[in-house]
Parts: C-alpha cells; sequence; structure tokens
C-alpha cells in the first residue's frame, strides 16, 4: 500500500516534466555539452546507423562499453535510464514470448541478447548525444548543415511549447477528475483504478489538440509580426544566429579519439575470431 | 498643429468569409504620430480586426473580401509583406501566452531585432528588458514566469525594435491595480519620452482617462467616432447605450446634472471630481443604522487550521506559497479573496478543491480531510471554476459539457436538469456548439453552468471577470446571484473591486502568502493601511465619496448620487476630507 503510494508521488506528472525540461534545457557542463552540435550529430549519425549493420559480438560489446561510459558522463536523468531499461527488457520478454508461443524454446534467447545489445548502443548513442544538446544547440546545428530555417525552429519551437502543454494537459486532466466519477474500489491488483486513469490520459489529448489548434493561430500570425520570415531573406541573420557556436580543440580531439577507438574495436573483433 | 500621419485608413471594408455582415464597414480613420488613443467598443465590435489592418494581418493572413487602403507611414500594406511592415509596428496580442516563442527572457526579447539583423539585437533586448523591469529575469524560462511577467516580456519584445507603433489588445486584463498601473506608468513613458504612438484596446475607462489621449469608439464594425478623451468620456448616454461604462466619478456627474446641461464636459479623473463636487450639498436624512452580519451561529463549511503550502521549484528551492494559515468559511458566506498577483488566492482555491494538498497543517470541507479525499470525492461538494473556460471544455458541446458530471454519475432524468440550467444561463441557443468556439461571455456563462450542474455546497470561482467588456460582467455578476441559489457558499479570487465592492459580504484581503485582513466591505475598505499593504484599489465612487468626507461612505454610483443634493440647497455643504485636499 505503502509503496503503491510512494511510486505515485515519485511517478507523478510534475515530475515527469521537471525531468523533461532538465534532460533538454538542464544547461549542463559536461564534456559531451562543451562540443560543437555539428560534432555531435556527425558522430550521432555514425552511431545511430552503423550498429545496425555490425554482427561482430566484440565489436558490439566495445560499443555498448563506449556508450555506458558516454552515458555515464553525459549525467542523464535516471528517469530516462528506467524508461530504456524498461523499454529493452519489455522487448526481450516480448519476442521470447512470441518464441515460445511459436515453438522457438529458451535457445532463442542467445540471438535476441545480441540484438538488445545492439539496440542499446544506438538508443544510448540518442540519450548521450541529445541530452548533451539542448534544443537550441540541436536547431542552430540543424540550420549550420543548410536545413531550412522553418525546419530547425520548429525543433527549438517544439520543446519551448512542450512545458506549456504538460501543463495545459494537467489542468484538462485534472478537468476530467473534478467532474468524474472514480471508481469505488480499486479492483485486485488496482486494476479499476488503473484503467480509469488510462482512459482520462486518452481522453485528456482531444481538448488539449484542439485547444492548441486555436492557439497556434496568434503564434503564426505573432511570428509573422516578429519578422520571422524577413529573417530568410537576410544571410546575415543566419551568420549572427550561428556566431555562438565556436569549435575548439575538444572537437577533433573527441572524433579523432573515437575514430581510434572504432578502429580498436574492429581490430579486436576481427583478431579474436 | 500639423501632425504627420503614421496610419491612414480610407474607406476599409472587411468581411470574413461567410459571414453575412462586414466585420469593418467602410472605415476612414487616421492615426498621428505621438498619439496615445484607446479603442473602446463591446466584444465583437471588430475592435481587434481594425487593429489587424494597421500592419497588413488583415488582408493578408485573414482571408476574406478587403476593399479600401490602408497606409502605413508611406507604405501601402497591400503592397508589403507583414514581416516588412511590422518593422515598425509592434504588436501585443490578448493572448499575449502565445506570441512567446523562445526558451528563454533573453531570446524572446531579442528575437525580433535578431530577424531584422540588427547587430546590437542584444542591447536591444537588454534596453527592452530594463524598461520593462525584467532585467534580473533575463536567463530565467519562459514557463517559468507569472503570467503578469510574460505580459511584460510579450510588451519587452514588441519594443525592442523601438516600433514607431506599439498595438496592444487589452494590456492589463488579468492584472491587480498595482501591476496594472505599472504597465501605464510604463506605455505613458513611451509615449511622452520616445515619442511611440501607442493604441491600446481597452475596457477600464478610468485608466484610459487617467492616461489615453483621444478614444476611438467601435460599434458593430462602424467607426463612431474619434474624440479628444475628455469629449469622449463625456458621452455618458452614448456610451452606456453601448454597454461602456466611464468612469464611476464621470457617471456620478453625469447623473447629477441639472436637465438642459447634458452636453458639458464632465470630470474624468479623481481629482477634477473632487472639485467639481465640492460645490454640492448632502442630504440631510439620517441613514439606516448599519448593521454587521455576525458569524456566529452559522454552519461551518470548510476549515483551514495551521495550513502552510510550499513547492519545489526545478532548482529545487523551497517556495512558500501560503504560511499558518487559520480562517472558517460558513453557510451564506459570499467570499471575495482579494490581493495582488502572487498573494497565494488561488492557491487557497485549489486547496479547498483538494487539487492540491496541504504540505502542513490541515483543510477540512464539509468534515472531510481533503490530504485523505481525492478531488473526484471532493468535486461532489465543491465545484470549482477554472480561471480560463476553455480548459473546462472536456467535450465537443457546451450541453455534453454541461451534463458530464450527471452523466457519469448516473443521476436520473439529467436531461431536465440540463435543460434548466441552460434556460438560467441563457446558452439554449448555442448549447449544441463547441465551447472554443464561443465569445468570451459566452465561454464565461457556460463553465458557470457546468460548475451549477455539479450542484455543489461550495462553489469556487478564479477571475471570473477577467477579460470580460463591462456589459458581460454585470451579466456574470447576475449570473452570480442566481448561483447563491444554488449553493451554500462562494467563494471569489478576484481583482475586480468593483465586484467586491457591490457582491462580497465577506471579504478575505492576502498579502504574500497569509490572510492580512478579513471583513465586511466597510472594514476592508475603510482601513487604508490593508489596503496599501495588499495593494487594493478601492471603486472610484468610494474613493470620491471618502475626499468628500461623506460617512460612512458610498459603494455605487447610486448610493453616492441619492446622497448629494444640488449646488446650493439645503443641507450640510460638502467638504474636503483632511489629507485630500
Amino acid at each position: 500500500m505503502n509503496y503503491v503510494k510512494d511510486m505515485r508521488e515519485k511517478l507523478n506528472i510534475e515530475y515527469v516534466k521537471s525531468e523533461l525540461i532538465k534532460t533538454a534545457y538542464g544547461g549542463k557542463e559536461t564534456f559531451l555539452a562543451s562540443l560543437h552540435p555539428r560534432t555531435l550529430i556527425i558522430w550521432y549519425l555514425f552511431f545511430g546507423i552503423v550498429p545496425w549493420f555490425i554482427h561482430n559480438k566484440i565489436v558490439l560489446s566495445c560499443f555498448l562499453v563506449l556508450m555506458v561510459v558516454l552515458t555515464i558522463m553525459a549525467r542523464v536523468s535516471p528517469l530516462i535510464i528506467v524508461i530504456l531499461c524498461a523499454g529493452l527488457l519489455g522487448e526481450i520478454g516480448f519476442l521470447l514470448l512470441v518464441s515460445l508461443v511459436f515453438g522457438g524454446g529458451l535457445a532463442s534467447l542467445l540471438p535476441m541478447f545480441w540484438l538488445t545489445v545492439k539496440l542499446a548502443v544506438i538508443a544510448l548513442a540518442s540519450i548521450a548525444v541529445f541530452t548533451s544538446m539542448d534544443p537550441e544547440r540541436f536547431s542552430d546545428a540543424l540550420l549550420s548543415f543548410g536545413v531550412p530555417g522553418q525546419a530547425s525552429f520548429s525543433v527549438s519551437f517544439g520543446y519551448r511549447i512542450l512545458p506549456t502543454l504538460v501543463e495545459e494537459f494537467q489542468r484538462v486532466f485534472l478537468s476530467y477528475r473534478l467532474r468524474g466519477k472514480a471508481p469505488e474500489t480499486h479492483g485486485i491488483f488496482y486494476w479499476r483504478t488503473a484503467s480509469y486513469y488510462l482512459k482520462l490520459l486518452v481522453l485528456s489529448f482531444y481538448p488539449l489538440i484542439l485547444n492548441s489548434a486555436k492557439r497556434s493561430r496568434t503564434t503564426v500570425e505573432a511570428l509573422e509580426t516578429k519578422g520571422f520570415s524577413y529573417s530568410f531573406t537576410n544571410a546575415e541573420v543566419k551568420k549572427m544566429k550561428l556566431a555562438h557556436l565556436t569549435y575548439t580543440y575538444k572537437d577533433p580531439l573527441f572524433l579523432i579519439g573515437t575514430v581510434a577507438y572504432i578502429s580498436f574495436a574492429f581490430w579486436l573483433g576481427t583478431f579474436i575470431s | 498643429m500639423s501632425r504627420s500621419s503614421l496610419v491612414q485608413l480610407s474607406n476599409v471594408t472587411f468581411t470574413y468569409p461567410g459571414a453575412d455582415r462586414p466585420v469593418l464597414k467602410d472605415i476612414n480613420l487616421t492615426i498621428y504620430e505621438g498619439e496615445f488613443t484607446a479603442i473602446i467598443g463591446g466584444n465583437g465590435s471588430g475592435k481587434s480586426t481594425l487593429c489587424k489592418t494597421f500592419n497588413g494581418l488583415i488582408p493578408q493572413f485573414y482571408v476574406g473580401d478587403f476593399e479600401g487602403e490602408v497606409i502605413l507611414d508611406t507604405m501601402k500594406t497591400s503592397d508589403h509583406s507583414v514581416a516588412q511592415l511590422s518593422r515598425n509596428v509592434g504588436y501585443v496580442y490578448q493572448d499575449f501566452e502565445n506570441q512567446l516563442v523562445r526558451p528563454t527572457v533573453m531570446d524572446d526579447v531579442s528575437f525580433v531585432p535578431l530577424n531584422y539583423g540588427l547587430a546590437d539585437y542584444k542591447e536591444r533586448g537588454e534596453w527592452a528588458l530594463n524598461i520593462t523591469g525584467l532585467s534580473a529575469l533575463r536567463n530565467e524560462f519562459i514557463w517559468q514566469l507569472s503570467g503578469g511577467q510574460m505580459h511584460m516580456l510579450a510588451l519587452a519584445g514588441a519594443l525592442a525594435m523601438k516600433p514607431k507603433l506599439l498595438i496592444i489588445d487589452e494590456p492589463i486584463a488579468q492584472l491587480d491595480p498595482n501591476h496594472a498601473k505599472q504597465v501605464y506608468d510604463i506605455l505613458k513613458k513611451l509615449n511622452e519620452e520616445l515619442g511611440i504612438t501607442i493604441i491600446v484596446i481597452e475596457h477600464h475607462t478610468e485608466f484610459i482617462a487617467n492616461y489615453c489621449k483621444e478614444v476611438i469608439l467601435m460599434d458593430q464594425g462602424e467607426l463612431v467616432w474619434k474624440k479628444d478623451v475628455r469629449e469622449a468620456l463625456s458621452q455618458v448616454v452614448e456610451l452606456v447605450q453601448r454597454n461602456i461604462y466611464p468612469p464611476q466619478v464621470t457617471q456620478a456627474a453625469y447623473a447629477l446634472l441639472e436637465k438642459g446641461h447634458e452636453d458639458r464636459i464632465l470630470p474624468i479623473q479623481m481629482n477634477e471630481a473632487i472639485t467639481h463636487f465640492s460645490p454640492y450639498s448632502q442630504r440631510t436624512e439620517t441613514l439606516p443604522p448599519f448593521t454587521t452580519t455576525s458569524m456566529a451561529g452559522k454552519r461551518e463549511l470548510i476549515r483551514f487550521h495551521q495550513m502552510s503550502l510550499e513547492y519545489r521549484t526545478l532548482k529545487k528551492e523551497r517556495k512558500q506559497v501560503l504560511s499558518n494559515v487559520n480562517t472558517s468559511f460558513y453557510q451564506d458566506d459570499l467570499i471575495a479573496l482579494v490581493g495582488n498577483n502572487g498573494a497565494g488566492k488561488s492557491s487557497l482555491l485549489k486547496l479547498i478543491a483538494g487539487i492540491v494538498k496541504p504540505s502542513d497543517g490541515h483543510v477540512v470541507v464539509l468534515g472531510k480531510e481533503t490530504r485523505k479525499a481525492s478531488p473526484e470525492v471532493l468535486s461532489e461538494a465543491v465545484s470549482y471554476i477554472y480561471q480560463s473556460p476553455e480548459e473546462m471544455f472536456i467535450d465537443d458541446s457546451i450541453r455534453k459539457d454541461i451534463e458530464y458530471y450527471l452523466r457519469v454519475r448516473k443521476i436520473p432524468d439529467y436531461e431536465l436538469i440540463v435543460d434548466k440550467l441552460l434556460a438560467d444561463f441563457n446558452l439554449v441557443d448555442i448549447q449544441h456548439q463547441d465551447g472554443r468556439l464561443l465569445s468570451g461571455g459566452q465561454q464565461r456563462r457556460a463553465s458557470l453552468a457546468i460548475g451549477a450542474a455539479m450542484n455543489p455546497a461550495i462553489i469556487l470561482l478564479d477571475e471570473p471577470t477577467a477579460n470580460l467588456d463591462v456589459a458581460t460582467k454585470q451579466q456574470v455578476i447576475q449570473m452570480l446571484g442566481k448561483l447563491q441559489n444554488h449553493v451554500q457558499t462562494v467563494i471569489v479570487a478576484t481583482h475586480d473591486m468593483q465586484l467586491v465592492a457591490e457582491w462580497a459580504n465577506r471579504i478575505i484581503v492576502m498579502n504574500s502568502g497569509s490572510i492580512l485582513a478579513d471583513g465586511n466591505r466597510y472594514d476592508i475598505f475603510g482601513d487604508e493601511d490593508v489596503m496599501r499593504k495588499a495593494g487594493l484599489v478601492p471603486p472610484q465612487i468610494l474613493q470620491l465619496s471618502r475626499a468628500l468626507c461623506l460617512a460612512p461612505p458610498c459603494f455605487t454610483i447610486d448610493e453616492f448620487t441619492s446622497r448629494l443634493d444640488v449646488v446650493g440647497a439645503e443641507g450640510v455643504q460638502l467638504e474636503l476630507c483632511k489629507g485630500y485636499a
């Protein structure tokens, strides 16, 4: 009973919101955060794609070790880690269930383990990069790669309205609760209460979407009155927007270090097998 | 005096697609440089639409039939993009929180000059923050600001370009009197020292009287006139016919005019009113003695016992919202919770509804400890009406919204109850419309009906008259009267001192998280210390009657006019009170 209550206090929307914001805008002073966002994106393009095509267990293990180290260095929020682990374990569990149903047996566990390692490498790479690069830097990096201004701005704006949306979601959810009727008994394993809340969570999205659609009218107009579209006609503006991004000695160091580590991993992989 | 024109409208007519009548009808208007002009008119009279023609939003962003010509400075608005036109026009929306598009204060305020490629965009941002008093917040995130701070930031963002024209749609709708005055003082400074032309859409005629120089009256899409502020606000009959109420002192002066002098220029500011009324005399008949209502013997509904509330900020700092609150609410109480922004009024309401739980002490509602009761359980007795009605619309028609509470509880024959409520709150014709698409006044009425459908013993309202024009506000006050018959106590958190003076029988003054004073309107409005400390400004008519030494003071215009007699009549000659002369 107390345990459930404790969980409920930990896992309220307020906590999720503050963790999300901290993850996005934490203003970290970690090593990864001090890199130029372009460096991080180039780095990520490798680790987001290449592991899919690697089947060598030694190489994958080396990659995983690197990712774990980087994730620790990036001081990722515990919430994100918990969600990731839950996702990965759920994945294994579900695949195992499917394989058992179709007569696969426990022997299928091993290949699934290696698939999970692959997923973990990619997931951890994403987490390490995106928690180290706030949405503003990410958006500017996209702009510097030549992505159109509207697209790079929408990344930054998407994050900017996230807290506002969460707050509004909370209020709509509360509207349902203040006029709704909770089940009188919790049911076995709290299923009645849980299904009541889940239903409200889903229902709350509809008013939220309608309200946001209505409000975006002002935002679109306001952007125009703020000279947003004017900024694309002027190349100087782009230069000014990107002026705060600078390369330091850390950027080549990081890329060279990574290349060296990757070469070592591949060498080790071929050497052992 | 030759002034150069800044905005020139010639024969402008605009019709929204599908509408049967134009929203702007053949408008001819010149705005000169250096003006400080208020646009007045009822909800839906075309005030915002008019302003949106100045920077080309209409017709470029709104499809519809547009005729006529608008010239901004030297540019024809039809020949330039909104972004080009906006270089010299700052626009602050009524829903200003949606115009903040960047994550931090500094980013947002320097966004406009950055877009226009001005190298000194940061300095401009700093300058605008400095003018609006936000410098200390430059590194804060937008979502951590209070509503008032967001409004200031929207203003600062519009200012950073040092525009020639600044348009503000309802600059003080959600602000307490002190903050409202701050906003207008800033606007005045901008107008006088920097020569920025300012146009406000405003319902508060007392602020218009004190700050604006000219007034434009709109009615159903037509521009009725543009007049000097003094002349404009003296048109009492014409304004009241359109449900616009001039300052209380002006209304009182008009009511006491002798026949045949109705076209006189009337006092519009307090000091003028004091001079104006000084020659009048007071009627001698004695007033019935005022008896205070006693709290004793009434049923206690809600009790706060040594209650404190705190929360943690993102940076893990503790923030005390309410501290050591001890009070009770009784049957038949009509309570107004007053105090400046951030005094803890909304938090107090949320504690009663069980939305937030006390950090310390107890809140007991109808015998239930709120800490142990879920909001669903408390909602059987308490209904909480949000400040913004939109967040109460959870279904696709207001009829369904009103019946939601009854339906999920499977109340027999709930349709009959809903029909009655729809009739009571004047919503029958619009019952099948989506609440989000209604006008501000309709939304407010719908939200009251939703609250009443819960058949609560206690009803809580957060700023029920914010953002409403005076006519709609009067309707809401009437509706509050109707609510009284349905419930045992009504608690309203508000900045609207007129509502407080005319409606409440008990006033609780909050100040930085605790209760500063508790009493009837004579106790509270009579205590200047409390009023000053809590940043409250009494209704104008009350200030006037005090300045004229009327005892007891008057709370409504009718009270005031019935107590005064014509100039030179027998009776007690009015004298200025000491301290007011």
